[in-house]
């Protein structure tokens, strides 16, 4: 017996995990036992690559190896000496409880992996159990893969109940601690100036009525600011009191009507332009007044143009700006380039004041001097005024920011303090 | 102008007008309306009413309880607390509602006596302080009528004539023009007067027919210069003009009742015959207002014999010839100045008068003989006729002028007939003649063309009589309108960056052109200076936006901002060439970022924007166009640079100098870029067609690299470009460490790690293929100076 002794290294009692086993067979060295990763009383263990321990229902223990692919059996006896395991559903009862017993001890997804590695996993206790089922007799085969299925659906709901419990601790966890009322972290912000809001709306408006925009330099000469405008030569504006001059006789245009003059010169009726732009008066700083102010002209010329027109047009501006309810009139008035000439007025309350006739734009039809003028300089008669009719109207943006907003100070609109500038973002 | 609604009504009647009628007739006129002055007693409810009853208060020692009849059929019981008064007198009753000067009288009790209105003392209701206590009426005052019936009352308005209406700068031409828009007759008692009168050679000497063409002086012995009487004072004070003595109240008062300006000499300091002549170049004056104006010989001036200047003509008197309380004979002058020559001089020696305002607005020529004999009638004196002397002759009178009935009804689109159309011109004094021809009456010189006429038409008719056409057009997109949409796309993105877009004024100060970033260089001769500026603050056109920026940066900072982040695009001017082209105007773009680049939060610490925070700006503004900077020396500023899209210079880049920051308390570097606006606009606009996805997936491999401080990242982005490996199809450079320690690098040293992406766009590509692109790269990256890798 003693020459045929197979040995496991401890003897006598169960295999732990983490301890190597060597098992020797008439005291030399045939195979060593795959040392188990878990905690627990080894029931099966592998013998690596070549061999497979095998248990009988009836609780012998055989050791069978493959060796250059031969099979040998050891004789039981040999045998004796291991500590035989209990009986197969004993066994996978056991294997079951311990592998809950991991399971509901799992405090996070990776113990609760492990836990499914060591039961359920390729090499887990119940997967190497499971590989005996070939060894097992035929008849009891059905009873021993039920009860592995049994301990299989048990562990793994548990895992599953255990995973989804973990995840909604976790996903409370992460939701835990947020203070919704904090303040926000910073982005910068910013704005557009809000002659610019007012400029483009005015533009949106007049171009759904089919008004193409024009320019013209703001250093204009005296021709295209006052005498194709027919503004004589000794008018009040064209004094060095009242308007920006330069030692090349050229000045700073008064006010963007220039932009008609440059654009008849070149196009042909039907011109429908509108011209937004800057113009310049030699007026002192204050609440009320600007040196440098901004205008929007408009001009509409071609054979058939009339004051139904220029009413039409305007009312529709300004219901546009104002609301469609906004009383609009026409004051009559007189400019030097239009005849007859109004004077726009809308009727608007201001907080806190009763509603009152407030100036909003000049207007009037092209004065036949101007097409004059016009055709002397084009050497034709493109602008033939026995044919040609137009209108035209002017407004300051500024004060149509001013009325809209209720600025009162029109320095606001060049002082750029942001804390002005904010209230427009 | 200003107008006495009590002078007016001596033309028409304007009985059962409110002011608010009267107001709006002006306003319609075309007249606007600036101011209204109501002097007296306002309100309608203050009436006579008679003491009844006085009985003392039950409750107050000081208080009776008075019975009082205000004509309402029944007594008024009024509690009063004066004392001055006895039953039977009459007394301003203020019924409830009348309106003291914003305090509105009511119903009351006082100490548990009602009260129903107020019994009034002078003072109280708008008129002097009298003696204390009510204001005790004269006996024969009708009870219950308003007592501002009983005072004299008036209503100023403040006027704003256009330029083309001289005709209405006096009480008589608006007084025309109400009854006109009224459909009232004028008052017949105001006709003008009328005049003989007798040319005269000896006594007017007339040089220049063309700037005088009609002048006449009346010669009035035995004058009393002494007060006026009330009345005369009462109408210039009614239009706030304070009195001076009789002749030149009576010249006053005829100017702004018929509008033609009268002058008066003292006729001791007239020596021989008034000569009306040019004045010679570099000659004196010296106006009544002792201010001193050296003349050019288009200045028309009244003379004398003896060469001595009198007067500027039409404008002003001179200091030594007006009418003093010593004065006994007077020289009347009435005459007829042409506009554009008064105008000239009125702007020229910035003198300008009630006179000069209407002479160069043109004055009726028609009114210079009736105004005439208006103040000889009103000196009381009887002259004998022929005594006004004349020289020159009166202009001829307005040509007649046709109205084009097409047109008109066109114009006005159908709006009005014929009939109601030229009811208008007759009762605006048209006389209509043969085919369509008007004539047109002295005092409306303005109406020369049919459009005149037109104008007249519409004004009385009313544009709210016309109807509304809406129309639209369909037009061609022009250049102009694709610059805005660029730069509305380029303001947009620049506010969702974080920045404000300012607006500052395109006149700068000569102190601000340290700041400037041109575009271009400027030379002598490149800066355009306005040649009468308000103040040295606007003196020149910006060549630049950046000084705008930087004044309004400051501004910001001043008030605390700790986070500066602006624009603006506009105009800029300069001459180019040292001003051999002049007054080029382009539009430019201007950036500055300076302070914190987010508001302060507890999330994470304040950080102040640094050189990448400004070129992260300009790169986020046009994705998709490689953005650098290519150093480049610029004038008062540090950290120069132009601004580069590939190729292409957009702009220009900058820190201002550090010396500058400090002397502008700026406690944070200050960034600021000029971008010109036409390049960028291009760059917007252009179309493009998308790129395919890449089909196959790339690699990458990082290089950690070690070179000198100063060696700028230029170089290997050179070097790379230099490599020029096709599958190389990006790169970035994702670590930057420098240690000035010199523990973990040596102090000159910088650490600097990229990433290379390559990829081929027609297969996947092999290790092997990327091993050896990437070696590639590695040997070009191996040349850069000084380099090593890590």
């Amino acid at each position: 017996m003693d020459a045929n002794r197979l040995q496991l290294n401890p003897s006598n009692g169960p295999l732990y995990a983490g301890i190597p086993t060597i098992v020797t067979y008439n005291g030399s060295n045939f195979a060593n036992l795959v040392p188990l990763k878990y905690k627990y009383p080894l029931l099966f263990a592998s013998i690596r690559v070549h061999s497979r321990l095998i248990i009988q229902n009836e609780g012998a223990l055989f050791l069978e190896w493959q060796n250059r692919h031969q099979t040998k059996l050891l004789p039981r006896p040999l045998l004796s000496a291991i500590p035989l395991p209990p009986p197969m559903n004993e066994q996978i009862a056991s294997i079951q409880s311990q592998a809950l017993e991991l399971i509901a001890t799992a405090t996070d997804e990776r113990s609760l992996d492990d836990a499914r590695v060591a039961s359920i996993g390729k090499k887990g206790t119940l997967s190497l159990a499971g590989a005996l089922i070939k060894d097992i007799p035929n008849e009891e085969k059905a009873a021993f893969g039920q009860s592995l299925n049994a301990a299989r659906t048990a562990i793994t709901s548990a895992i599953d109940e255990k995973q989804a419990a973990l995840q909604e601790v976790a996903d409370k966890a992460a939701l835990s601690g947020i203070d919704l009322t904090l303040p926000a972290r910073a982005l910068p912000t910013g704005g557009l100036h809000p002659l610019t809001l007012i400029r483009d709306e005015a533009i949106q408006i007049l171009r759904r009525m089919g008004f193409a925009l024009a320019e013209g330099p703001e250093i204009e000469d005296e021709y295209h600011c006052f005498d194709a405008l027919n503004t004589p030569a000794d008018h009040p504006a064209r004094n060095e009191k009242d308007t920006f001059y330069f030692n090349s006789g050229k000045l700073l245009r008064t006010h963007t009507s220039s932009v008609q003059i440059r654009t008849m010169e070149t196009a042909a009726p039907p011109i429908r332009i509108i011209a937004p732009g800057s113009a310049y008066r030699r007026d002192e700083i204050d609440a009320t007044h600007l040196s440098v102010f901004n205008q929007l002209e408009g001009l509409f010329v071609d054979t058939d143009v009339t004051l139904p027109d220029l009413k039409g047009t305007l009312e529709y501006f300004f219901h546009e700006m104002f609301g469609t309810s906004t009383e609009v009139r026409f004051r009559p008035h007189f400019f030097p380039f239009t005849e007859p000439s109004f004077e726009i007025d809308v009727k608007l309350q201001i907080k806190g004041q009763p509603p009152r006739w407030i100036e909003v734009a000049g207007c009037g039809m092209v004065d036949p001097a101007v097409f004059e003028s016009i055709n002397a300089t084009r050497k034709d008669n493109a602008l033939d005024p026995t044919k040609i009719t137009g209108f035209a109207f002017g407004m300051g943006l500024d004060r149509l920011a001013m009325i809209r907003w209720g600025i009162r100070d029109i320095r606001l609109l060049i002082e750029n303090d942001t804390r002005f500038l904010s209230q427009f973002a | 102008m200003n107008i006495s609604l009590n002078w007016l009504s001596t033309h028409l009647d304007l009985s059962g007008k409110s002011i608010d009628e009267i107001s709006d007739l002006f306003t319609f006129a075309g007249v606007e309306v600036e101011g209204i002055v109501t002097k007296g007693i306002a309100s309608e409810k203050i009436v006579v009413g008679q003491i009844m009853e006085a009985v003392q208060h039950p409750d107050a020692d000081k208080l009776k309880v008075t019975q009082v009849d205000a004509g309402e059929g029944q007594l008024r019981q009024i509690v009063c607390g004066a004392k001055n008064y006895k039953v039977g007198d009459k007394v301003p009753c203020c019924l409830p509602g009348a309106d003291l000067g914003g305090f509105v009288i009511g119903e009351t009790k006082m100490r548990g006596v009602e009260s129903k209105g107020m019994l009034a003392a002078a003072e109280e209701i708008g008129l002097p302080k009298g003696e204390d206590g009510l204001l005790i009426l004269p006996e024969d005052s009708p009870v219950g009528v308003p007592v501002k019936t009983l005072f004299d009352s008036d209503t100023l308005l403040e006027l704003e004539v256009t330029p083309n209406r001289p005709d209405l700068l006096s009480h008589a031409g608006m007084g025309r023009e109400l009854a006109t828009l009224l459909k009232t007759p004028l008052l017949t008692e105001k006709s003008p007067e009328t005049a003989t009168a007798a040319a005269s050679a000896d006594f007017i000497k007339l040089e220049s027919a063309e700037a005088c063409p009609f002048y006449t002086a009346t010669r009035i012995d035995n004058v009393t210069v002494t007060e006026s009487p009330d009345w005369l004072k009462e109408r210039l004070t009614s239009i706030g003009l304070r009195p001076i003595n009789n002749v030149v109240d009576i010249t006053n008062y005829v100017l702004h009742e018929t509008g033609q300006p009268l002058h008066a000499f003292d006729a001791s300091k007239v020596s021989g015959a008034l000569v009306i002549r040019h004045a010679t170049d570099g000659e004196k004056f010296i106006a009544l207002d002792e201010s001193e104006h050296t003349l050019t010989p288009e200045d028309l001036l009244i003379s004398d014999k003896s060469g001595a200047a009198l007067a500027l003509a039409g404008v002003m008197g001179g200091l030594d010839s007006g009418v003093t309380e010593s004065t006994t004979s007077i020289l009347l002058e009435s005459a007829y100045f042409s506009p554009s020559g008064i105008r000239r001089t009125s702007r020229r020696t910035f003198l300008s008068s009630d006179s000069s305002y209407r002479f160069e607005r043109g004055a009726d020529p028609q009114a210079v003989l009736p105004a005439a004999a208006l103040a000889i009638k009103l000196m009381e004196s009887r002259l004998p006729d022929g005594s006004i002397q004349t020289a020159g002759k009166l202009p001829e009178p307005p040509s007649p002028v046709t109205l084009d009935l097409d047109r008109l009804h066109h114009l006005l689109g159908d709006s009005i007939s014929t009939e109601a159309a030229e009811e208008i011109l007759t009762r605006l004094g048209l006389n209509k003649l043969a085919e369509g021809k008007w004539a047109i009456p002295s005092f409306r010189q303005d109406l020369t063309r049919h459009i005149d006429l037109a104008e007249e038409i519409t004004r009385v008719h009313g544009l709210d009589n016309v109807p509304s056409r809406l129309r639209a057009t369909l037009v061609p997109t022009s250049d102009t309108d694709a610059a805005y949409d660029a730069d509305m796309i380029l303001r947009r993105r620049l506010a969702a960056l974080g920045l404000y877009e300012c607006q500052t004024i395109k006149l700068i100060a000569e102190n601000q052109m340290t700041d400037i970033l041109p575009l271009r260089p400027l030379q002598d001769g490149d800066i355009i200076r306005v040649k009468s500026p308000l103040s040295e603050d606007h003196a020149i056109m910006r060549p630049s936006i950046v000084p705008g920026l930087v004044a309004s940066a400051e501004r910001n900072a001043r008030q605390q901002a700790k986070s500066l982040r602006l624009f603006e695009m506009g105009r800029v001017f300069r001459n180019a060439g040292g001003g051999k082209a002049k007054d080029q105007e382009s539009d430019n773009l201007a950036i500055l970022v300076s302070g914190n680049v987010t508001p302060s939060s507890w999330a994470a610490k304040d950080r102040p924007a640094d050189l990448y925070d400004a070129k992260a700006i300009l790169s986020a503004l046009l994705p998709g166009h490689a953005i650098s900077l290519k150093p480049k020396d610029r004038e008062n500023v540090s950290l120069a640079a132009d601004i580069k899209a590939g190729d292409q210079t957009i702009g220009a880049f900058a820190r201002l100098s550090l010396k500058r920051e400090r002397d502008l308390d700026f406690t944070h570097p200050v960034f600021i870029a000029e971008l010109d606006l036409g390049k960028l606009r291009k760059l917007i606009l252009g179309k493009f067609q998308v790129e395919p996805l890449p089909q196959f997936p790339g690699s990458t491999r990082d290089a950690a690299m070690e070179l000198g401080i100063d060696t700028p990242n230029a170089d290997i982005e050179a070097a790379l470009g230099k490599a020029n490996e096709a599958l190389l199809v990006s790169y970035e450079c994702f670590d930057l460490f420098t240690d000035p320690s010199g523990e973990k690098i040596p102090a000159d040293r910088k650490s600097i790690a990229y990433r290379f992406n390559y990829r081929d766009s027609s297969r996947t590509l092999k290790q092997q293929d990327v091993d050896a692109a990437h070696k590639k790269v590695l040997e070009a990256l191996g040349k850069v100076s000084g380099l090593t890798f890590r």
